[in-house]
């Protein structure tokens, strides 16, 4: 039941392969999520090159997210204005992550900064997230009202030039924001692989403050086009985007996204919220631990780059 | 006159058997090998070729035979994690000119026994005499924008990343000693097995067959293999190499076209 891997260069067990598509799949359909963060550090646990991992894997979230956007489109739930904005600056993140990528690898450094990145973005959102749900949820036992906080946009975001309407947004506000906002993304989808929506639906909901409703379609859209651009930079500049690795967690995916998205209906959200941030937290945690326990080889190969 | 041998381990005598008269003057080995040629396809786990030679040994003393296996050479990069403020962090690169990409030694006795370590160090046969390239001097280069400081042959911690190299491939069973792997099946008929894991390197691999007496080397055998991949690995393999820009559009498409599938197929259900 092994298949080799051409990219990767490793031989694996190839229904492990399916299965593991299909649960990230399920999580992230349960959770709205593209599910990045969650494939990598197991294909890395599996045996499979990092590098090869994290590019191989934005595919994934390119087909997952790809169902998720034709749906919230049919639910007019996609702002494209703002949405192409943020797609623009991730394509210029995703060029400029995956040069630092490349930097980093040849480095030898790759390892450590994807670690750091797990640790620093996920503990942090992890955290966040977890405190903000529990509390919600232990709001909702008691009986408490929750209070409603009338917060406003940063008055900075007034400030800048370039303003521009986003009708389905409901903003008037310049497009620096969320074109920074989107090349932030577009860097971390070069380095941790994942998507970035665990970043960008915070943002844009607590910062730009835009219509909760297309809130997670938009960031879905941004989502998909910095995926596939830093999939196909990755397959052009590192060569180390597996395309079998790729179709068979795909296959696996797709229909695991499709059961998680039926499931979720039947959990209240905070409940689902607690329960993402207890995972994201896991592997934040997980992904940091090794800078800080004694490796048991101090030394390890760093990758070259074919000639 | 075979009892009278010096017992621990013995070595195994090839008596002679009957032959031509070209071949009864002088000592040789000849081998051949099961495959020629290692196809690397999709349901690749490994290889295990079958090595195997005669022995023609018209005296009476006793020989030993070594098979020695390369596989093809390359540049090495090793990073060494070392602990600054509480985290374990990787150091600069440094590199290694060249080493095998896979070697593998087995033998009729432990190589110490076979010969001396001169011997062995100046026909570079065993891991801890194989030949990793590294320069007289340690100089720094710069390889792809990153400046690598190339390991010295000379350098205080040369020793500690060549033995790092060689542990860190024969924990991926790319490098292998055994020192009984080559068994003699019938007089003057030996085979060796060589396993070959997944992730070995593709290329052209080289073998040696040495054959030992008194601890010189009096006889050597060379054979070739190539290990390649073949069908629709390597079409894949070279699409991404040779097209590497097309070649990620395509990914990106069957992604997307994955996606839309599963959203309309699940819509019907």
């Amino acid at each position: 039941m092994d298949i080799y891997l051409p990219i990767a260069e490793v031989s694996v067990n190839w229904p492990l392969l399916v299965l593991l598509g299909a649960t990230v799949g399920f999580v992230s359909g349960l959770f709205g999520i593209g599910g990045g963060f969650l494939m990598a550090p197991i294909l890395i646990f599996l045996g499979i090159p990092p590098s090869v991992a994290v590019a191989s894997q934005a595919s994934h979230v390119v087909a997952s997210s790809t169902s998720g956007v034709i749906s919230y489109t049919s639910q007019k739930a996609v702002d494209y204005r703002i949405g192409g904005v943020m797609a623009f600056g991730g394509v210029v993140g995703a060029l400029l992550g995956v040069e630092l990528f490349r930097y980093l690898r040849l480095l030898g450094q790759a390892d450590m900064v994807v670690a750091l990145s797990y640790l620093l973005f996920l503990g942090a959102i992890g955290t966040l997230m977890l405190y903000e749900s529990l509390g919600q949820i232990l709001r909702r036992v008691r009986g408490e009202v929750v209070p409603h906080k009338e917060r406003r946009r940063p008055l900075w975001l007034y400030g800048l030039p370039l303003k521009m309407r986003f009708p389905r947004s409901g903003l008037y506000i310049s497009a620096i924001p969320p074109f920074a906002l989107g090349a932030f993304a577009g860097v971390l989808s070069a380095i941790m692989g994942v998507g970035g929506g665990f970043i960008l639906v915070p943002a844009m909901l607590y910062v730009l403050r835009m219509k909760a409703g297309v809130v997670v379609g938009t960031s879905l859209f941004q989502i998909i086009i910095v995926t596939a651009m830093t999939t196909i930079l990755q397959a052009g500049r590192n060569q180390t985007v597996d395309i079998v690795l790729s179709t068979i967690l795909l296959v696996g995916g797709v229909v695991g996204a499709q059961y998680g998205a039926r499931l979720s209906g039947r959990f209240r959200p905070d409940v689902l919220r607690a329960l993402l941030a207890l995972i994201v937290l896991l592997v934040g945690i997980y992904m940091g631990l090794e800078m800080f326990v004694r490796p048991s080889d101090l030394f390890s190969f760093a990758p070259g780059v074919a000639e | 006159m075979i009892a009278a041998l010096p017992p621990p381990p013995p070595a195994i005598v090839a008596p002679a058997p009957e032959r031509s008269v070209a071949t009864t003057e002088q000592v040789r080995v000849a081998a051949a090998m099961t495959d020629a040629r290692v196809m690397v396809d999709s349901s690749f786990r490994g290889a295990s070729i079958v090595l195997y030679g005669a022995v023609f040994n018209p005296t009476d003393r006793p020989a030993d035979v070594i098979v020695v296996v390369r596989g093809p050479d390359g540049p090495v990069r090793l990073v060494k994690k070392t602990r600054n403020m509480g985290f374990w962090v990787n150091s600069r690169p440094v590199l290694f000119e060249g080493a095998p990409g896979f070697y593998m030694t087995a033998s009729t006795r432990p190589l110490s026994d076979i010969a001396d370590f001169g011997q062995l160090r100046r026909l570079g046969v065993g891991v801890d005499h194989l030949r990793i390239n590294a320069p007289q001097e340690s100089r720094t280069v710069t390889r792809y924008g990153v400046r690598d400081v190339v390991v010295s042959r000379l350098g205080e911690d040369y020793l500690d990343y060549r033995r790092a190299v060689i542990r860190l491939r024969e924990a991926a069973a790319l490098y292998r000693t055994d020192p009984d792997g080559v068994e003699f099946v019938d007089a003057g008929l030996f085979r060796a097995e060589l396993e070959l894991p997944a992730v070995a390197p593709t290329g052209q691999y080289f073998a040696e067959v040495w054959l030992f007496q008194d601890g010189a080397p009096v006889s050597v055998s060379n054979l070739t293999l190539t290990v390649e991949k073949v069908g629709f690995e390597r079409d894949v393999y070279e699409l991404a190499h040779r097209r590497p820009w097309s070649y990620g559009v395509l990914t990106v498409l069957l992604a997307a076209f994955m996606g839309w599938g599963a959203s309309r197929v699940f819509r019907r259900v």
